[in-house]
């Protein structure tokens, strides 16, 4: 019987191709736009890291201003913490794995005088960054603990920097001049490009991973320059670059790893013990206010998914619901004008159920249709924020299977939501009244 | 000749058809004047000048390494070379870019002492240069003097004891004067450094296109001896594009540095406010694909009522209908839908603003939106039904004696 | 009153030409009641149609009440059905979303008549067919018998000179026919001219004259008193 309603629903399309048209392309304009704007903020808010996402945590602490908080709105620590404070802490070793990192910048000269030296941006980290965050490698590894307080100048490269200076070959053991020193390449990243870049949302949380990772703690003695944010709520004691590391100024991010709900509150205790204790030394002038955030409620609290992102969405659905509207108009006025078929349907025995799953599989088909013809429109929206927008959204816009799977399921759904109070109006259709003439 | 009421009596009886048009109407006229309202917005937003001759500057960076290279030395040879290339009105050193999405920013207080509230400004460090290169005037008080001008190291903190401000800053630190009184008043940096306002000029915009003070900005009067430097330079019009090639070329002159990053403040603008061209091109096409939906919604399901009531129509013509009124029932019909719709999509329109006001910054609507809103879907409806309506009109009188 | 002088009317389709009229003449006077029959495809309803002015014709004059109709416009034609013919069809075209007061309201609107004069007229016209105490009712909430009073009452609304009636009786059984042409009597008694179309012998007799109608010709007019006369 299912596959008669399915042919007779594409008899009753071609009949009426003008309605049926209308109807496919409203329902495919309605699921083209929703998709676009659902996928966008389902990259936007996508769980980068979901197999760790619950155990890694972004560490603030309130070291600000004790006449303003950071954030005047939310009441929120600083984003970011001092040289001071991320040393401190980091050489604690409190939490199951912790990382400490900044961003920073250099020159690269490389050996072959045919290569230009260029400039690259550096990501300053501890050696759990590897492991914490589960970088996959092409060549190599990255490095151990002893290398970071030993001050090795070790480099790890992403594959777009490999392939640069070293053609892509295998370069682990070989040296690149990075920052006027020499550094050896202990490993290469295969690609690696997670979206949010969750590790640090606060310099742009959908742009590319830095070019190449170095030991942290080689900022103090090789002077790296501070890129990306620095917020200061008092000005360095005296000038110099030893003066700004000693200062209030913030630049620096640590993520820790905390198994579980114990892990957590010993160190949120550490946390609190620390605090109390810089305060004995005269800092930390504010209240205790002190946060461990998993990857996700991070992610939410730095507002990741854009205003514009959101409300994009939010019209996209009513736009839907327009859509939809029309659909449901536009159904209702082809079963009702097949009034007499339905009659006839009925005087010769389909039951109220028959005439109903009919015309319910009737409107999945053309909901489907729309569907198909949605996703396509939704590539090409995809397409055009591409276009519009630029590098900035170039992680944001695959249309993967789950989101393709999605909005075929939602235009089936809501055509058939549509579908039904016209298809309720068919099956009521009195037999006897259309076979009188009118 | 206007039959409201039959019309009115007889929608009432095939209530759901019209009912659907008129929420359809409502929905796409709350997405549309919201729409339209941001699009406004939004270009009201990418219009603001940042005071700078924006078609005539560029900028480039120059990146020195090795323990060798001499900072000081270079950026005075750059810029004085740069100066003397023909076209170039002026050049200068500069840490940020206006409207460029990056710089720093610092607090400026007229009391000493950290218990006293700052208000935030964009830093310009730059030399006398700035004000010509930049494309300032100034409305009050003195340019920088050469002498006036410093060093500042790589991790630098203090500050010159001299400042120039925009007019509006000026107004904020100083609301009860006018902005030239302001000159020769000592403001605070860092809570405690004085600063003697000596100049105060017209527009200087931040860097950050999205700040709630893009209009605060400051002078002050430093060169910088940092590895990492920028330059920023002003063409007489029409030269810009060659000059950027020459000016290049001369800096990669110097080997012992990296030279990159050249772009024109077109670009720059470009790209500040590329957020807002891409909202306003999706949001026209939005508006231009909902109309349509609409409309062919309408005519759509006009077609059909046209369609079912053909023998009416017949019977309409046949007790002395002109065709005149055939079309006016069917305008009314339709007006009287739209109508019901514009209402229900006022209140829609005003829930959805206070939904975008609430959640995004988005700012309130102006009423006048809203009745605009009103008038045009009406419109819009009126168009829409013209065709189907204009159907009906050729139906046959002779329809009427015709048994179906 | 009316005066069709060789009135003819051709339907074309790519294929066939078919002459629904041809050399049609037939003059009713003032007062009238005149029935015509003849069998189906005889070009009856053709006659009405054109004499309604539904339709227009291809040669041929046609005059109503002294006016030569032949080249009116869609308007000016629109306007003298309105002022001077009423309309009865067999399957009583009522519009089914209105009710019976704004039914019979529909050719005084068209008319331009203000809103007292109308409720007037509609009280009036449903009066006489017995129906005034329904007003608010539906057409569909009526019975057939009852729905042809009300498509009477909405002809006669607007006082014409003529009405003009399909098969007025068409859908109905014998005594509801009956009382139907009992109420058309009456009405051609008050002076209105009336031209019915059926194909009822019996019905036509009732009438002052009938009038035979064979491809698409007058062929036979019979006063109704000569033909009792000789069936007498």
């Amino acid at each position: 019987m299912f596959g008669y309603y399915v042919k007779l629903a594409f008899k009753s399309i071609k009949k009426n191709p003008l309605l049926s048209f209308l109807m496919v392309f409203a329902i495919a304009l309605g699921i083209g736009a929703s998709m676009t704007t659902i996928t966008v903020n389902y990259l936007m808010s996508a769980n980068p890291i979901p197999d760790k996402s619950e155990q890694l945590f972004y560490v603030q602490v309130d070291s600000w201003d004790p006449h303003n908080a950071f954030n005047d709105e939310s009441g929120d620590p600083p984003n970011q913490l001092t040289w001071t404070d991320a040393n401190n802490l980091f050489d604690a070793q409190k939490a199951v794995k912790q990382v400490l990192m900044a961003k920073s910048g250099g020159i690269v000269v490389p050996e072959d005088k045919n290569i230009n030296p260029f400039e690259v941006q550096i990501r300053l980290s501890t050696a759990d960054f590897f492991p914490m965050f589960d970088t996959p490698f092409l060549f190599g590894s990255g490095w151990d603990m002893a290398v970071d307080s030993k001050l090795e100048q070790v480099v790890v490269l992403t594959k777009k920097i490999n392939d640069k200076i070293f053609g892509g070959e295998n370069s682990v053991g070989r040296n690149i001049t990075l920052a006027g020193q020499n550094f050896k390449v202990v490993g290469v990243l295969d690609s690696w490009e997670p979206v949010p870049k969750f590790y640090d949302v606060n310099n742009g949380a959908f742009d590319e991973v830095e070019d190449v990772f170095v030991p942290f703690k080689l900022k103090e003695t090789l002077e790296l320059p501070s890129w990306g944010n620095v917020n200061c709520w008092k000005s360095p004691d005296s000038e110099g670059f030893k003066a700004f590391l000693r200062s209030e100024c913030i630049n620096f991010q640590m993520w820790v790893q905390l198994d579980n709900q114990e892990q957590q509150s010993d160190y949120l205790m550490f946390l609190d013990n620390y605090v109390s204790e810089q305060k004995s030394l005269g800092r930390f002038p504010r209240p205790m206010n002190n946060k461990v955030s998993d990857v996700m409620t991070w992610m939410e609290n730095q507002q990741v998914v854009e205003d514009d992102a959101k409300m994009m969405m939010w019209m996209s659905f009513m736009f839907l619901i327009v859509c939809l509207l029309n659909t449901v108009g536009l159904l209702l006025a082809k079963f009702i004008g097949k009034s007499s078929e339905i009659g006839l349907r009925r005087a010769i025995g389909a039951s109220k159920g028959q005439v109903f799953q009919q015309h319910i599989i009737e409107s999945a088909t053309i909901g489907l249709l729309g569907g198909i013809a949605g996703l396509l429109l939704a590539l090409l929206g995809l397409k055009g924020i591409e276009s519009l927008y630029g590098d900035f959204v170039k992680n944001l816009i695959s249309l993967d299977f789950t989101m393709a799977a999605t909005g075929l399921l939602i235009a089936l759904l809501s055509s058939v939501l549509a579908g039904l109070y016209p298809t309720w109006r068919a099956c009521n259709i009195q037999p006897a009244t259309q076979l009188k003439s009118q | 000749m206007l039959e409201l009421g039959p019309i009115f009596r007889a929608l009432l009886r095939n209530k759901i058809g019209a009912i659907l048009i008129a929420v359809q109407i409502a929905f796409t006229m709350a997405i549309i004047v919201n729409a339209v309202f941001i699009i406004y917005d939004r270009s009201q937003q990418t219009k603001r000048p940042s005071g700078i001759d924006e078609a005539n500057t560029f900028f480039i960076s120059s990146s020195g390494f090795g323990d060798d290279f001499d900072i000081k030395g270079t950026i005075t040879q750059d810029l004085e070379a740069i100066r003397a290339l023909p076209g170039v009105i002026d050049a200068i050193q500069i840490n940020a870019i206006p409207i460029s999405g990056s710089g720093s920013s610092m607090g400026l207080q007229t009391k000493p002492g950290a218990e006293h509230d700052g208000t935030g400004v964009a830093v310009y460090m730059v030399d006398e240069h700035g004000i010509k290169a930049l494309d300032l005037e100034l409305i009050a008080g003195e340019n920088f003097a050469k002498s006036d001008i410093r060093w500042r190291g790589p991790a630098g903190s203090k500050w010159p004891a001299k400042v120039i401000v925009t007019e509006a800053m000026a107004k904020r630190l100083f609301p009860d004067l006018s902005y030239s009184e302001a000159v020769g008043k000592t403001v605070y940096i860092n809570d405690v450094e004085p600063m003697i306002i000596t100049g105060i000029i017209d527009k200087l915009q931040a860097p950050w296109v999205g700040w709630d003070n893009l209009d605060n900005a400051m002078l002050s009067p430093e060169k910088m001896e940092f590895q990492s430097t920028r330059y920023l330079i002003r063409t007489v019009p029409g030269m810009r594009d060659q000059l950027m090639k020459t000016v290049e070329e001369l800096l990669a002159e110097n080997k012992s540095r990296v030279v990159d990053g050249m772009r024109s403040i077109d670009y720059v603008r470009e790209r500040s406010y590329r957020g807002n061209t891409a909202m306003i091109k999706i949001l026209t096409t939005v508006i231009v694909t909902l109309t349509i939906v609409t409309s062919l919604g309408i005519v759509g399901l006009a077609s059909f009522s046209v369609n079912r009531r053909k023998k009416q129509i017949g019977i309409r013509r046949a007790l002395g209908a002109t065709k005149a009124d055939i079309l006016s029932y069917f305008m009314v019909e339709n007006f009287l839908i739209s109508a019901s719709g514009v209402v229900l999509g006022a209140v829609l329109t005003v829930a959805l603003n206070m939904l975008l006001v609430s959640a995004l910054s988005i700012p309130p609507l102006d009423w006048f939106y809203i009745l605009a809103g009103m008038l045009v879907l009406c419109l819009v409806g009126q168009a829409a039904v013209f065709g189907p309506a204009k159907k009906a009109t050729e139906i046959a009188p002779a329809t009427a004696t015709r048994t179906v | 009153m009316l005066t069709m002088t060789n009135v003819k009317k051709v339907f074309r389709t790519d294929l066939v030409e078919t002459h629904a009229l041809r050399d049609f003449n037939l003059q009713v006077d003032e007062g009238e009641f005149v029935a015509v029959t003849g069998p189906s495809g005889s070009g009856k309803t053709t006659f009405l149609n054109i004499a309604g002015m539904l339709e227009t014709f291809n040669e041929g004059t046609y005059q109503l009440d002294g006016e030569d109709v032949s080249h009116l416009n869609d308007n000016q034609r629109s306007k003298l059905r309105n002022e001077k013919i009423g309309f009865i069809f067999q399957s009583y075209n009522l519009i089914p979303d209105l009710s019976l007061f704004d039914n019979v309201d529909v050719p005084l609107r068209y008319r331009g008549f203000d809103a007292k004069e109308r409720k007037k007229r509609i009280e009036e016209s449903l009066d006489i067919v017995g129906l005034a105490n329904r007003m608010k009712h539906l057409p569909s909430q009526l019975s057939g018998g009852q729905q042809q009073r009300v498509a009477i009452a909405r002809a006669l609304a607007g006082n014409p000179r003529f009405l003009l009636a399909d098969e007025p009786t068409g859908n109905l059984d014998s005594a509801m026919a009956q009382s139907v042409m009992e109420l058309l009597k009456e009405i051609n008694k008050k002076g209105t001219t009336i031209v019915m179309v059926t194909h009822d012998p019996q019905l036509a007799t009732q009438a002052t004259r009938n009038i035979f109608v064979k491809d698409g010709q007058v062929s036979e007019i019979n006063d109704v008193v000569a033909m009792h006369v000789a069936n007498g």
